[in-house]
């Protein structure tokens, strides 16, 4: 064989998959006795290897305390993929899958564990052609970064050799507030370049999350409305029947604006807010998305008070069944003040939103569970159709990112019939319907992207940065004062104040 | 007609009788369709038969279905037809989705006048994908192939693939690229060919590509050009050129080594097993009669890589058809695949 001639790309990959293919690696998972290894990254992974999805050689370590063999633990894996897969798993084929798992025991704190997982990432490499390339999964708690980062460094294992490359995969909460968030960037930026940094929220792994890109800017009916010239406000929401569920322990440090506002629900408003990005490239899209988090107008001091709502549930009913208050759930503290409700007004000062209302919304134990985005367009003017007595409701399009993800408007109508009477009615998209197959996992779609080098799902340091910083001043102002925590029983749609703020605006909030 | 495939009306009432149906059935149904699919067939039974390939797929793709049973040699002219719905549970609390499909048994002028009889109940501003299942006749009829989006066949059907594969060749330039030509066959073998790329993504085996010397394919009777286009597909991407044309053929790769290609006849999957082998290497993928997985194996001296199996689709015609579906892909590939072989066809 003449070296200078072998070939370096697949030439029969041309006309298989029109995604960017994952490239072999190690993916080492720590943490890999937790819920998040069993319940979504095993399936997830499962999955995309009978799908042919995974790069040919790829090599999973699991990485944690207890002592175990890799046998008993790729036997857990099984159980737990057999439980949670979203496909049926087949013995042969989670055979097949299952020889590229190991179990590596070690604590986080053993320098020696590290150096002995680089030697059998080594091994792993020559045995099964995975080039050098490590993906770091870090599906542990915040406070364990700090030792298994230090360690990952001090073992060389970051250093990728040349030609190879070596990436992180980091779960949120990326930090609680702008200073331990800096902090923990700086942290893992001291082992990992920015750009192989990869920041998990799982909302952007949704379709219908990745739909509002080709919506706005694959479709010419919507761009051109969208602004402050039609758009009356905007309202995104995302609310659920369940209370703290055990997780009284984080939530009670977190509460509902750090838990949602500044990670999931500021995605979205990025999305739906940002301008063209000037490509599809990863960096191209973040740069807008970043964009619109400086345009946040900042909440400070007394305006805090004006534009956001914080509350904290009761006992009330849910789906007629009777519930305890937040402070009534085990391991809340009593007389606890964190919020699980949060609606802000705020405002994004540039030209395209100027004046136009963005109304967020997040709460525990709703009557109901949804996600949503819902752009409220102006009224028509008050002439022909629209005049006194006749009232016409304003255009609404709905983007829903969970239940039953899909899109669907709002518009009059004439009711037939002799008399000139107008009606609501509603164009219905659903994704089930349309397209049936169930769709992927989010964490199918965000492994694959981390093992083909593609960030544009992750959140870019910058993001989560800006984001934290319009949160941390609303936590500031929290500070001061404990009066303003509102109470609204469970399985009503919030306090009386959440629909006052709106109300200033002229805005009803919605019923999803 | 012993089979009926749904509520007979008369052709000029089809949507006003659609619309009855909705009507009728009350709230709990929900209309979805993102595509017109028409079924042409002249086969007697076919009727039966393509209804139950789309109740296998109207769960996973919502369409309105156009089914049409021809026979244009027919004398003079008649023109029958029904309508039904297809429909399947969405999700534990939701209702029902259902599919619109109007099916149609036409005979002398009428099976030849497939615009004015059929296109004109197509659901509006939805593609148009047309599957033909009947030899493709000259003259080709320019209006009719300008309608479609989107044109299936299924070449493993075909008597005469060297006269058909040209006439799919004038209506690819009729349509000026506009239709999307999808031979099924070549769909047949995507998941095949996608296992075998995959092989070659292991960088070990990767330079083995160019060293191939021997390819053996296993077809069940019936499916030598499902094996034909995979040898077509590899040509085409490895630059092979064909040298013996016989019954074994011979191929010749850019350093002038030649590859020998054989196929057999076997009872099973459609392809059933492909063997490939390079100076220093073996690879196979295998499919057994009842199972849903391709086993791939990866052999040699000196020789590290150690593929996956993968899941392998059921070869069935509904399952077949929601491949295409999903994928909707331009397959840039086939015709040059198709070229390679054609001199291999018959």
């Amino acid at each position: 064989m003449n070296p200078a001639n072998l070939l370096t790309v697949n030439p029969l990959r041309e006309g298989i998959t029109n995604r960017l293919a994952p490239e072999p690696c190690t993916l080492v998972i720590f943490g890999a006795t937790g819920d998040l290894t069993h319940r979504k990254l095993i399936p997830a992974l499962y999955n995309l290897a009978a799908e042919g999805a995974l790069p040919p050689a790829i090599n999973i370590i699991g990485f944690a305390r207890r002592e175990k063999s890799s046998d008993e633990f790729r036997a857990e894996l099984e159980a737990s993929a057999r439980k949670f897969s979203r496909t049926a798993l087949n013995e042969d084929l989670w055979k097949s899958f299952a020889a590229s798992i190991t179990y590596h025991q070690s604590s986080f704190d053993d320098l020696e564990g590290y150096k002995s997982l680089a030697t059998a990432m080594e091994e792993a490499d020559q045995q099964h052609g995975t080039r050098g390339n490590r993906l770091y999964y870090l599906a542990v708690a915040p406070d364990q970064f700090p030792v298994i980062l230090a360690n990952v460094r001090e073992s060389g294992l970051s250093s990728a050799k040349e030609g190879s490359w070596s990436r992180v995969i980091v779960e949120k909460p990326f930090g609680t507030d702008l200073k331990s968030a800096q902090a923990l960037n700086t942290l893992v930026n001291e082992v990992f370049a920015e750009s192989d940094t990869y920041r998990i929220d799982h909302y952007l792994g949704k379709e219908t999350a990745q739909n509002i890109m080709v919506m706005r800017f694959a479709n010419s009916i919507f761009e051109s409305l969208w602004n402050s010239n039609h758009i009356d406000h905007v309202q995104i929401t995302a609310v659920e029947p369940l209370g703290v569920e055990g997780r009284a322990g984080y939530y009670d440090k977190s509460g509902a604006m750090r838990d949602m506002v500044q990670n999931h629900l500021l995605q979205l408003l990025t999305l739906t807010a940002m301008e063209p990005p000037t490509s599809l490239g990863a960096d191209a899209i973040r740069d807008e998305k970043v964009k619109v988090l400086r345009s946040l107008r900042p909440l400070k001091g007394d305006d805090v008070f004006k534009h956001v709502v914080r509350a904290q549930y009761t006992a009330g009913l849910i789906n007629g069944q009777p519930v305890p208050g937040y402070r009534e759930a085990e391991g809340v503290p009593q007389g606890s003040t964190t919020e699980t409700y949060v609606a802000l007004q705020v405002n994004i000062d540039n030209w395209r939103w100027a004046g136009v209302p963005f109304f967020i919304r997040t709460a525990k134990r709703m009557p109901k569970g949804g996600s949503e985005i819902a752009i409220t367009f102006k009224s028509v003017p008050k002439v022909l159709f629209n005049q006194k007595d006749e009232n016409l409701e304003q255009n609404v399009l709905v983007i829903r990112i969970q239940p039953d993800e899909g899109i669907s408007l709002r518009m009059s109508a004439k009711r037939p019939g002799s008399s000139l009477r107008i009606e609501q009615v509603k164009m219905d998209f659903h994704y089930g319907t349309s397209f049936g197959k169930a769709t992927p996992e989010a964490y199918e779609r965000l492994l694959l992207d981390a093992m083909s080098g593609d960030a544009t799902l992750f959140a870019r340091r910058d993001e989560v940065e800006e984001a934290w910083a319009f949160v941390d001043a609303i936590e500031e102002a929290w500070k001061t004062r404990s009066d303003d925590l509102a109470f609204h029983s469970a399985g009503s749609w919030g306090p009386s104040e959440a629909t006052a703020l709106a109300a200033r605006h002229g805005v009803i909030w919605r019923r999803i | 007609m012993s089979f009926i495939p749904g509520i007979p009306v008369p052709i000029g009432g089809i949507e006003k009788a659609l619309g009855k149906l909705w009507e009728e059935s009350g709230e709990s149904k929900t209309r979805a369709s993102l595509i017109n699919l028409a079924i042409y067939s002249e086969a007697d039974d076919s009727l039966e038969k393509n209804q139950a390939v789309i109740q296998g797929i109207a769960g996973e793709h919502a369409m309105r279905s156009l089914l049409i049973q021809a026979n244009p040699e027919a004398p003079g002219s008649s023109a029958e037809a029904w309508i039904s719905m297809n429909c399947y549970l969405r999700g534990a609390k939701g209702g029902e989705v259902c599919s619109e499909q109007v099916s149609f048994q036409l005979c002398g002028e009428a099976a030849r006048s497939l615009q004015s009889v059929v296109f004109s109940h197509l659901d509006s501003d939805l593609p148009l994908i047309l599957w033909w299942q009947a030899d493709f006749r000259s003259p080709i009829d320019c209006k009719l192939w300008r309608w479609v989006d989107r044109l299936l066949f299924d070449s493993q059907t075909w008597s005469h693939l060297r006269e058909q594969f040209e006439l799919v060749e004038k209506i690819a330039s009729i349509t000026e690229a506009r239709t999307i030509l999808c031979d099924l066959n070549w769909t047949r073998s995507f998941p095949l060919r996608q296992a075998i790329a995959g092989i070659f993504d292991a960088s070990c085996a990767l330079p083995e590509l160019q060293f191939l010397k021997t390819l053996q394919i296993d077809h069940a009777p019936g499916y030598r050009t499902t094996a034909l286009l995979l040898v077509g597909w590899l040509a085409d991407r490895l630059g092979w050129r064909l040298t013996i044309e016989s019954e074994h053929p011979q191929f010749q790769d850019a350093r002038g080594n030649s590859i020998a290609v054989s196929f057999r006849e076997t009872a099973g999957k459609s392809i059933s097993r492909v063997h490939l082998e390079s100076v220093s290497a073996k690879f196979e993928v295998t499919r057994e009669a009842n199972s849903d997985i391709f086993l791939i194996t990866a052999s040699g001296e000196h020789f590290g890589c150690a593929p996956r199996s993968l899941r392998a689709p059921r070869e069935e015609t509904s399952e077949l058809l929601l491949l295409e579906l999903s994928r909707s892909s331009q397959h840039a590939l086939y015709r040059n695949a198709a070229t390679i072989i054609k001199p291999l066809w018959e």
